[in-house]
This record gives C-alpha cells, structure tokens and sequence, in this order.
C-alpha cells in the first residue's frame, strides 16, 4: 500500500475484432479482456469465476487458442481475432457440435462455469487432445466446475470429438 | 420418415416430455450461448462500481481509518467507513427471531474475524474502485485471536441442550458390550466454492429497491432489505434468473449485500458489488470445522448394543451456527441404547453456514467410518454389518419410514460394483505399486418439506406461463416444472414457458435442504389443475363454446387440443377454443398451504424457515437413502489417493426427470470426493486468516480427478413425502462418500485416516 502512487487517468483508443465485429473501445491500459466484454462491451457470457487465471470460467479463444481473459489485458489483443462463447454458433443459429453435446449429454448444472468449459473443449478437440476419457480429462482440468459434471462434460467431448472427425 | 416412425418419435417425445422423462434442460441453449444473463450481470444507466475493505486482523476494533487518498482518486464517488455508511434497522432472523440490536452496521467497528468488513469504495469504475481500495489505511487495536477448534483458548464451548438426543442406557450398554470400538473423526473448515461469486446490484428508485442477486432465496431476502430500511416488503423486489451455484451459501441477506444497497440509497446511483474471489472465502460461511467421538459396543454377533456420541462445531465469537452432528447417527443403525450430544465453541470466523447436507455430511462421516471400524474388529464384511444392523423403524422416532430403499440399496450398488469379489484383508490388492481398496458407506438426507405457491396461465395462444419467485441454480426447476405443467395440462413442454427467480412473482420459500422440487412440482400440479379445470369448466358452460352442446360431464386435453374423452363433437386446438369464446388468458394460483392460513402465515412461510413440516410429522419419518461402493488406489510409495471408481445406489423415490436428478447426484459424490481428499480451510496461526482463500490453494476437483461414477436409482414413489411422490436429490449423494472413501483407503493400506482431507501426509 503506498498513498503516493498515482493513478493515470490516461485512456486508450482500441479496436477489438470480436466475433467477426469490430468494437472501438475507450479505456484504461489496466483494463482486463474479461472486464472489457463483461462492462463494455456486455458481452457477458464469459464468466469471471475468480478474476485470478485458477478456474477456467473466463476462457476464450485469442486467434484460435484458449486464453483466460482475466489475466489478458484488452490492449494486448488489438488486432487479434477473439471468439467469445456469443460467437461460437453459427450465424443462423446452428449450434457448435460442442455446445449441442453439452446439452444432450447434460455436460452442466448452474451454467456458470460452461462458457469457459465450450471455449476450452472445442480448443481440446482442435488441438488434438481429445483421442481418449483420459486425455479429455487431463486437457480439460483446467476448467473447475463446482456443480460436479465432469463425468458427462468427458461424454459432451467424446461426442463432439467424434461427431467433429466423422 | 414413415409415419409410423413419425407416431412412434411423438410418443417418446411425450414420454420425454412427461414427469419422469429426461427431457434435457429447458434452460440449457441459454447457458450454451452465453445468453443467459445472471443476475448481476443486468445492465443499467449510471452503474457505479463497489469494492471492499477487509479487516488484516482476526480480533480487535478499527482505531482509525485514513480513507484520503482513496477520496480523491480518479474516479471514487464516495468512500464508506462505520462512521460514514448510512445507519441501517436491524433485521430479524432466516428463522424469524426478532433482531437483537435495533441497528445494524455491515461495516465492522469491532473486528471478530480477518477479512470482515471495514470499508468500501465506491467508484465510475471498476478498476478506479479496486485501485481506491489499496488506498484505505486502517490503525487497529488488536486482541489475541481464537483462531480455530484447537487453539489453547477455545474450551469445550457451549452445550446445545436441543441437540441431545438419548434412549436407554448408552454408557453403561457400551460397558458391558463385549466388543467395543471408539474413535474420534474430524473434518475442517469447508467451503461451498460456487463458481459464481457472490455478488448484487442495488438501485433505488425513490423508496423502492430493487436487488439484482444470486438468490436461493428470493422471499427471505427481500424481507431482510426491507427491514433493514424500513420499506414495505413489497418495495423490494429481488431479481436472480439464473444462479452460478450456491451448494447452501446464497439464501441470505449478507453484510455485503447491506453495504451495496446502502451505498446505492446513499449516492442515489444504481451499485454494484461483486466480492473477489478470496473475499469468498471470508464473507460468508462454509461449512463448520466438526469434532465427533464415536463409541459403538456391540454383541459378538455384530449386533449394536450401544452408540454414544459427542460432537463439537465451530461457530463465531457474534454468530451461532450448530451442525447437527447426530442426525444420522442417531437414525441409521437400530440400537437399544443411544446418547448423542453436542457442543459449539466460539472461535474468530465469519458465521459458519450451510454448505450441502449440514449436518448430515459430517456426521455420517462419523458413523459410517465407525461401523466400518467395527466391522473390522469383528472380521465382518462391513455391508453385512450394515444388514445386521438394520433399522426397520426410524430409531429415534420410533415410527415407521415412509419407504426406505437402503436394502435395495446396498444390493443393487454391491451387485454393481461386484462387492462379493472383495478380499477382506487390508493390503490384500494390489496392482503393481498402487494398492488397492474397496470400501461402502451409506448415506441419507432428511425430506424437508415447506409450501410454495405457483401462478399458471393458459395464453390466448394455447401457450402457458408458469410463475413463482423460487429458483433454478442448476437443479433443473425451469425443466420439472416445465414438465409438470405440460403433463398436467396436455400440452406440449415447448408450448410452456417457465419464469423464475423474481420476488414479484408467486412466493416461495428456501431453496435448500432438497426441499424445492417437491414443494413446487406440488404448487405447479396445483395450479395447472386448477387453471385446466377452469379451462375445462369454460368449455361445458360458455355459451360460445362449441363443446357446451355436448352436454357431457368432462373433456380432456391432449397434445394441446380439447376433446371429449370418448371422442365424439368437435375437437379444437386451445387457442382456437381461447378465440371461440373471447377469452385472452386463464390464470390460476395454486399452493399446498391449507385453505385456512392467514396472511400473516402466509408471509412468515415464505419469508421464514419457521414453518418448515418436520419429516417426522404424523406417522411416518421421511428420509432419501443411498449406499457408495468406492474403489481407491494408492500410490504405496508417496501415499497419493486416486478414487478410481464409484458406482452408488440412491433412493430419492421417484424421480421427476432421472437425467438431471443423476447429475446432481454425480455431483454430490464428487464433492464428496472433493471432501475426502482435497478441501481444506487453512488458518494461520498468528492472524486468524484462511491463507488458501483462493481455487489455486484451496483445491476442488477438477476434471482429472474424478473417474467414471455410475448411479442406480432404486427409488419408489413415496406419497407420504411429496405431491408427485419424490424425495430429496441435491444434498443425498454427497451424504456418505467421504466415509466410503476413507474405508477404501484402510482396506488399501490398513491405515485409518480419521481426519479429513486424507492427504499423503498422513498415510507415508
């Protein structure tokens, strides 16, 4: 703690490219990826779980790798293409092989934790780390979900994995 | 697609549909999207930001607080202290006590425990009001600490006379029994850990408020606010569509939620705080740290003599929580003789509360080692000692259970899990350098039943709304009651809309305790049958009704169409009947209080626990069962506990709709799992604070963890405990895992781990 500091008032003018839209953004250098799409943007599907990078909620995809929000500054992914869970269905509404399996195969309770667990499964898939149930789960363990559906979010990503290959 | 495949999808899509279908959630496409808005994330004109000050000391008062530098930084619109936050009226109590002082200050004076409230920031911003708060200096006076059960200072604590339970002569049938085991168990400090942080908006609009908050209990909250600033109850309106888990932690009006509606009242600004994630772990309370002794004396047979039980919960220095230590004690094992009794002791935390199965969790942990202690001591295969000694009446009610499952339980999970291939010996399986063992437990929850209310509307366009202020937090409410509307009505699940979560809405009472699928598929039921009967009624007697000249005595609906149960006249959709006699809906408001309640009764049912039905009202105890066959592996060489498989039979009598009823199972038993070998508060010594407030420190399970788990449900219908005949779910399966798992890990190693987490520490 140090009453001496002082706090720069300074703004940036970004440009994110989210979803496939571009969005002109004024804020703080300090400002989060995960504040900028909850505050400012009210992209809130993206949860903060524990705004520490410990639980995986705040997941989403940085030009197709899995990234924690929470621990990336907004600045310091100008230019980057950011798919956030609102743009993972296709435009007409067709859901993302991961998100149908997770309903189907009940892969959630409370739904909290689920935005950062799609993002990190469909990143599983693409990364070829969902041959096996136990690689699935050791690839997917960064996610925590306190609800406890672990067990059909393996089944939601074996379904999608194959349904994905086929 | 032929036809008879299109007839045959549309009768199992009405079996899906139907109560007791596994119809998949009717909330689930908003959670896959990202577009279901939980409630603090709503969006609102001149949203100000809220971040918290917490106490660094665990006893002692705030001397001095500087809040200068957090004034004048960019940004802060107001910094509260004790001395400038606006005075609040006292509240009464979850049980309806009247409140013990007439005012009521959230931020804290007088510290009793590290990381309670001191101050708040307020600010445009969120990280304006992060960075303010770093710039708040407090001076304390501080005092020495009590920082946990075995701290020095803590004592034997206070004696809870209603606890007490006791039939027979326990001690001296413990003496006498010629075989006798006795053991103490302990489990820490735990904590709910709901993924969504706890967390509201408060916006004023002259004197009403209105509370965007995770809720599991909307009914019970609003009061809270409302006496807190002397407003009608029905100024307030608490607002929480969706919550991210609450596992116990969400049913109250906490001191943060005081702070935040303050400040909003205060600024005249909408405000929003969300407590981070290590303020979590300091906010609110977990589950009680618990200390049990369990003595059983038993006949050479394996038959009990005796159970004497002692337990100790913690509980705060200005706050008192008690963990019901012997309610499965007291009930799972018939016994002649029986003396169970319990304690709370003070030490420097935030008000210990309910975390999934209070009560039971602990103390069938107790129970449940102590049988499989026992067991051993005979050379009893510890399932047959367990059928020895089974209760056939409620022990301690002495009345009859309404149904009781565990029998089928224990045969169909063994039959499973292949129990009968069990090597007896502790170490006798192995598979290379991991040992192996498989251990059993049994668990049970209470059915805890209350009254809810529900409105259902049948729309002019045949659809139908359902209403009521309880709350889906991932249990599957939105779909239950989607199911129970559409089969009690005939129509479509698609064509009924559920909404939750608004205290505007039709009351209810707590989500908690299992009791909410049971009360409200009850009050929907309900409702539904009477706004059908109303339907009903209209089309025999209107005049403009094509089925008036019909003259007949009933009609039915049907896939959403109306026709005389024998078919004959005409046959119209019920839209086309709204239309035939001008009517725009039909509303009707059902609930399971009897006709005779007053308002008054009304009020306290829903806004306090007060009314709750005890489960052994009248001739019957009401209770869910279960049984767990757990396989561990143990590394022999680091002592590492890997739970490898788990199969579980549960009886939670009939399921409205088994697909989720099975994930909140599965659920329970992995935190469970968690219980057993991960989760554990740690406090320092020298400053009273958890130091692991945090999901890197404080360990849940993760995905890596948790092996494939397989559930039977081996439930009845049981007409004594609900309407539609179901038991309690979500806390059942949690109830006896970490006991199976730690009688898994003497079988591996033939050590007794008695003190939760069993970490590798205590078995190399």
């Amino acid at each position: 703690m140090n009453d001496q500091v002082t706090i720069s008032p300074t703004t940036l003018s970004i440009h994110l490219a989210i979803n496939g839209r571009d969005h002109a953004l004024e804020i703080e250098p300090r400002v989060t990826l995960l504040d900028a799409l909850r505050d400012r943007l009210h992209l809130t599907g993206t949860k903060k779980g524990c705004d520490q990078g410990q639980c995986g909620a705040c997941t989403v995809h940085v030009d197709g790798e899995r990234v924690l929000a929470c621990l990336t500054l907004a600045a310091q992914v100008e230019g980057r293409e950011i798919t956030t869970i609102e743009g993972l269905a296709d435009q007409d509404g067709t859901l993302n092989a991961v998100q149908a399996a997770f309903l189907e195969q009940d892969a959630f309770q409370c739904g909290y934790c689920t935005p950062g667990q799609i993002m990190s499964a469909v990143a599983c898939i693409r990364e070829g780390h969902a041959g096996s149930d136990e690689e699935i789960r050791e690839y997917m363990a960064g996610n925590l979900c306190r609800c406890g559906a672990y067990p059909n979010i393996v089944a939601a990503v074996r379904q999608a994995a194959r349904e994905l290959r086929s | 697609m032929t036809v008879h495949d299109m007839k045959h999808a549309a009768s199992d899509s009405a079996r899906l549909e139907a109560v007791g279908g596994r119809l998949s959630r009717v909330d689930g496409p908003a959670k896959i999207t990202g577009a279901a808005k939980y409630a603090f994330e709503q969006q609102l004109e001149g949203l100000t930001h809220a971040v918290l000050v917490g106490a660094t000391i665990a006893a002692g008062k705030v001397s001095a607080i500087d809040s200068r530098a957090a004034e004048t930084a960019p940004g802060v619109l107001a910094v509260l202290t004790p001395d400038t936050i606006m005075e609040l009226k006292g509240a009464s109590d979850w049980l309806g006590n009247p409140p013990s002082q007439p005012t009521y200050n959230p931020l804290a004076r007088e510290v009793t425990y590290s990381g309670q409230h001191i101050a708040a920031v307020v600010a445009e911003t969120f990280e304006q009001a992060v960075a303010a708060a770093a710039l708040v200096k407090v001076w304390y006076d501080e005092t020495p600490a009590i920082v946990d059960l075995s701290d020095g200072k803590a004592g034997d604590g206070i004696p809870i006379d209603a606890m007490t339970k006791e039939w027979g002569d326990a001690q001296a049938a413990f003496a006498a029994a010629p075989v006798r085991i006795c053991a103490a168990y302990n489990t820490p400090r735990e904590f709910q850990a709901a993924m969504e942080p706890h967390g509201l908006i408060a916006r004023w609009e002259g004197d009403e408020l209105t509370i965007w908050e995770p809720s599991q209990w909307l009914d019970g909250m609003a009061r809270t606010y409302a006496e807190w600033f002397g407003v009608p109850f029905e100024n307030v309106r608490l607002v929480s569509p969706y919550i991210g888990g609450g596992f116990g932690s969400k049913a109250l009006a906490l001191a943060h939620s005081a702070v935040a509606a303050a400040a909003a009242k205060m600024l005249g600004r909408p405000v929003k705080l969300v407590l981070n994630r290590p303020q979590n772990f300091t906010s609110y309370g977990g589950r009680a740290a618990t200390r049990q002794t369990v003595a059983i004396g038993a006949d050479k047979n394996g038959r009990i003599q005796s159970i004497v039980h002692r337990g100790v919960n913690e509980t705060a220095v200005d706050g008192m929580w008690v963990e019901p230590l012997g309610s499965v004690t007291s009930i799972m094992y018939a016994t002649p003789n029986f003396s169970s009794r319990q304690n709370v002791v003070r030490v420097n935390t935030v008000v210990p509360g309910a975390k999934r199965a209070p009560g039971e969790n602990p103390s069938a942990f107790g129970i449940e080692c102590a049988i499989d202690e026992l067991a051993h001591e005979l050379g009893l295969d510890p399932l047959e000692m367990r059928l020895i000694n089974y209760a056939e009446q409620d022990p301690h009610a002495k009345k009859a259970w309404s149904t009781r499952q565990l029998r089928e339980a224990f045969a169909a999970g063994a039959e499973a899990f292949g129990w009968a291939k069990r090597s007896a010996a502790p170490r006798s399986m192995r598979d290379g350098h991991q040992l192996i063992g498989w251990g059993m437990a049994a668990g049970t929850y209470p059915v805890r039943r209350a009254h809810g209310e529900a409105v259902v509307k049948i729309l002019a366009d045949g659809s139908v709304v359902v209403e009521s202020s309880s709350i889906d937090m991932g249990q599957g409410t939105y779909t239950i009651l989607a199911q129970t509307a559409a089969e009690t009505l005939g129509v479509a699940v698609e064509r009924v809309s559920v909404k939750l979560g608004d205290s505007h809405f039709a009351r209810a009472g707590v989500t908690g305790g299992s009791r909410l699928a049971g009360v409200m598929t009850g009050a929907v039921y309900k409702a539904a049958g009477q706004a059908l009967d109303e339907l009903i009624g209209l089309a025999l007697s209107d005049p403009r009704s094509p089925f008036q000249k019909l003259q007949a005595n009933t009609l039915q609906v049907r896939d959403g169409r109306i026709a005389s149960p024998r078919g004959e006249g005409p046959e119209l959709s019920v839209a086309e009947f709204m239309a035939a006699v001008g009517r725009e809906q039909i509303e009707a408001k059902g609930d399971t209080l009897p006709a005779s309640t007053t308002a008054e009764e009304r009020y306290a049912n829903y806004t306090t626990i007060a009314k709750s039905i005890p489960h052994t009202e009248g001739d019957y105890s009401r209770h869910s069962w279960c049984a767990h066959f757990v396989e561990v592996r143990v590394d022999e060489d680091f002592g590492t506990v890997r739970v490898s498989r788990v199969v579980s039979a549960l009886d939670s009598g009939r399921l409205y709709n088994p697909k989720l009823a099975e994930s909140q199972w599965k659920g329970g038993i992995i935190m469970g799992i968690g219980q057993a070998l991960l989760e554990e508060g740690i406090v320092d010594r020298r400053h009273g604070r958890i130091v692991n407030g945090n999901f890197a420190d404080y360990m849940l399970p993760t995905n890596a963890d948790i092996p494939d788990i397989q559930t039977i449900s081996v439930g009845i219908p049981d007409p004594h405990s609900s309407a539609l005949g179901g038991k309690g779910v979500g806390e059942l399966a949690i109830v006896g895992i970490a006991p199976a798992i730690a009688n898994a890990v003497f079988h591996a190693t033939g050590k007794r781990v008695r003190d939760l987490p069993i970490t590798l520490e205590k078995l190399i």
